[in-house]
């Protein structure tokens, strides 16, 4: 008789309690370590912006030996945050992502040269060093110097490329002519490190129109046929839009969230604060569609440099963006 | 017969049996020979009546083998006969194994040639597998690529796999081999001179060697830059230890009445050295070479990860994964692992010939 009371009440609990507790579970998968470059997501986990759309997302870090793309193949995650190229050419190789959202407008990615290499524009490049990030990040660099039409490949009249770690370091140590690097990351710590404008020729590819589009939202396409999905996919990206406009206005405590929520404690409050400034003049909090002329040249660079073999078809729905 | 053989033969007839009953709810004319092996497979059961050779059970596990690569596109998704077949055909193949290593066991050193089937065969059975299954149950290719897309790979890319296997492996492996084995040679022979040296680095010695090489590789790439210079001084890192631990041991090897009787010659401490104690420690010397081989290119490969210009093994490995292009590093450790084998192999016949008087290459005979 006791068992059956307490059965009763389990389920009278359960079912009371059950509408309040059904949310759908995401799981986003990060591009890079818990950072402000995801300063949106991280916002609207912490200010339960995602609980108001009766979301539970999980966010799993990345890190240098993370490929998002891999994870999401896997069934690790549901969206992934990815660029572009490396969405698309995955896609080439059978992994159908789709791109749902463009939060990041414009590019962070630059390459840096200290002045006394005496490079002053690209046609100074040939014979020297260039510092690279591989791991899927190579695409926007590689399409830049076929664009130019410079050779990569070490021989005579072309550019020697090197594998750069994921600091200055290569530049300091003048292992590297030139590094890459981002705005709102690496540019940070060469600043720290005393150099800047004044003594930096700076090549910021988003200047020099050859930009491809970053920090993108992708999901698989199967996924997108069923139509719950979909609207979760919907208010997931509703929220993380709130977020990133919460993290805009309120930039140092979008950066102690950002502290907060980094589990391996690497990250610092001052550095953050720099990133959330950096990462919040490249994205658009009002408007996540992807912009279709910058989509059309990635693809065309893409094309252009044989990295995709053919022209995509269905690599990004407005279904979602769309449904706002 | 033994009971294994016994069991092994009862259930693979058992199985083709079934798989046999099963093949027929769909239509016969499709992956016939799937349904003959399985056919077959029911037959072999009258061996319990009537022997069959070894050579029929080979015979069956390469029908098999062929029944089950030929019809792995028939079928979407592939059904429960299919997968018993694939087993059967494993289960002929080690039954056939089985017998065989029973029949050479006895003077196996007699057939080398016969004796290296059971390898093959087992080899080959692991390839098939591994096919059948990311093929058939429709694996991703970027979680795990079959062996046919990987031997394509290996055939397109040359030119890639070339200039990686020389900028790792002759560039680095070889030089940071050569000078961290002789330079632990050289280091062990100061220190079994030298009591100091003994008592003072060897403790040093084995501290050093169980230092991680995820450590040290970015510390040589900062030291040495990103070029083979730091992989090679990865290298000497990792084989200078075991040279010198394993021959510090092995110069011990020569016993007292051994060196007495060089004393009762009056032979100097370099004649002894040369002509009784580095022999004597020929063993160990070699055992350490062989153990540098197989270190020496994972330390490179791990050292790549770590920054390199852009080409090498361990930076095709590291980087190939980011751009899913998982069939090229498949196909790069295809490359290590041969050639590392390959490595081992040299210097396991140079052993053989250079230490002919130890028990353990003669094999015993006087």
């Amino acid at each position: 008789m006791k068992k059956s009371i307490g059965g009763l009440l389990v389920s009278a609990l359960a079912l009371s309690a059950a509408p309040a507790f059904a949310q759908d579970a995401l799981t986003l998968q990060l591009k890079w370590v818990t950072q402000a470059q995801f300063a949106g997501y991280l916002v609207a986990e912490s200010k339960g912006f995602y609980d108001e759309e009766n979301l539970d997302i999980t966010i799993l870090p990345g890190g240098p030996n993370i490929a998002p793309e891999q994870v999401i193949a896997g069934g690790g995650a549901d969206i992934i945050v990815t660029w572009m190229a490396a969405g698309l050419a995955a896609r080439d190789t059978g992994v159908p992502l789709v791109n749902i959202a463009q939060p990041f407008k414009r590019s962070g990615l630059m390459m840096i040269c200290p002045t006394e290499t005496e490079i002053n524009e690209v046609a100074d490049f040939p014979g020297h060093t260039l510092g690279v990030w591989f791991f899927g990040n190579e695409y926007p660099f590689f399409a830049w110097m076929n664009k130019e039409g410079i050779a990569t490949d070490g021989s005579e009249g072309g550019v020697t490329v090197l594998q750069q770690s994921f600091d200055i370091q290569p530049m300091i140590q003048g292992q590297a002519d030139c590094i890459s690097v981002m705005t709102y990351n690496e540019y940070g710590q060469a600043l720290d490190a005393g150099y800047g404008p004044d003594n930096l020729t700076i090549f910021n590819y988003t200047e020099l129109g050859n930009d491809l589009l970053e920090d993108g939202l992708y999901v698989m396409e199967d996924s997108l046929d069923d139509p719950a999905k979909v609207d979760a996919y919907t208010r997931f990206v509703r929220a993380s839009m709130k977020g990133w406009e919460y993290a805009a206005a309120n930039p140092e405590e979008a950066a102690q969230i950002v502290v907060d929520m980094d589990e391996t404690g690497a990250a610092t409050l001052e550095h953050q604060l720099y990133m959330t400034g950096e990462v919040a003049k490249l994205v658009d909090p009002a408007d996540p569609a992807l912009d279709m002329a910058t989509y059309d040249r990635t693809v065309k660079a893409l094309l252009d440099q044989s990295i995709i073999k053919a022209e995509p078809e269905g690599a990004y729905t407005t279904v979602v963006t769309d449904g706002l | 017969m033994s009971q294994l053989q016994f069991f092994i033969a009862l259930v693979a007839g058992g199985l083709s049996a079934a798989g046999f009953a099963l093949s027929f709810v769909t239509p016969f004319e499709q992956a016939l020979l799937l349904k003959a092996f399985l056919g077959l497979g029911f037959l072999s059961l009258i061996r319990f009546f009537i022997p069959i050779g070894l050579w029929a059970d080979g015979a069956f596990a390469v029908l098999g083998a062929v029944a089950v690569l030929t019809s792995i596109g028939i079928f979407q998704p592939a059904p429960a006969f299919f997968w018993m077949a694939l087993i059967v055909a494993w289960l002929f193949s080690w039954l056939f194994v089985e017998r065989l290593s029973k029949v050479l066991a006895p003077r196996l050193s007699d057939n080398a040639g016969l004796g290296l089937i059971i390898p093959i065969t087992f080899g080959v059975a692991l390839l098939v597998i591994w096919e059948v299954v990311t093929r058939g149950a429709n694996v991703p290719p970027v979680l795990l690529p079959p062996p046919s897309m990987i031997g394509a790979q290996l055939a397109n890319s040359t030119g890639i796999l070339w200039a990686d296997f020389v900028q790792t492996f002759v560039k680095s492996v070889l030089p940071g081999y050569v000078m961290g084995c002789l330079a632990g040679l050289v280091v062990a022979v100061l220190v079994d001179r030298s009591p100091f040296l003994k008592a003072g680095l060897l403790p040093i010695g084995n501290f050093m060697s169980a230092l991680p090489i995820i450590g040290i590789a970015p510390i040589m790439v900062m030291w040495f830059g990103f070029d083979w210079q730091s992989k090679a001084a990865v290298v000497v890192a990792m084989t200078f230890f075991p040279m010198l631990v394993n021959t510090v041991a092995g110069l011990n090897a020569a016993s007292n009445i051994e060196r007495d009787l060089m004393r009762t010659y009056a032979a100097s401490y370099w004649q002894t050295l040369m002509k009784l104690r580095l022999p004597a420690a020929g063993p160990f010397i070699f055992n350490a070479l062989k153990i540098n081989s197989t270190l020496a290119l994972i330390g490179a490969i791990v050292a790549e990860f770590f920054g390199t210009p852009v080409v090498g093994m361990g930076f095709r490995i590291s980087t190939g994964v980011g751009r899913l292009a998982i069939d090229l590093v498949w196909a790069e450790i295809a490359v290590a692992a041969i050639a590392g084998s390959a490595f081992y192999g040299v210097i396991a016949l140079i052993e053989r010939g250079a230490t002919f008087w130890h028990p353990s290459v003669r094999g015993g005979r006087a």
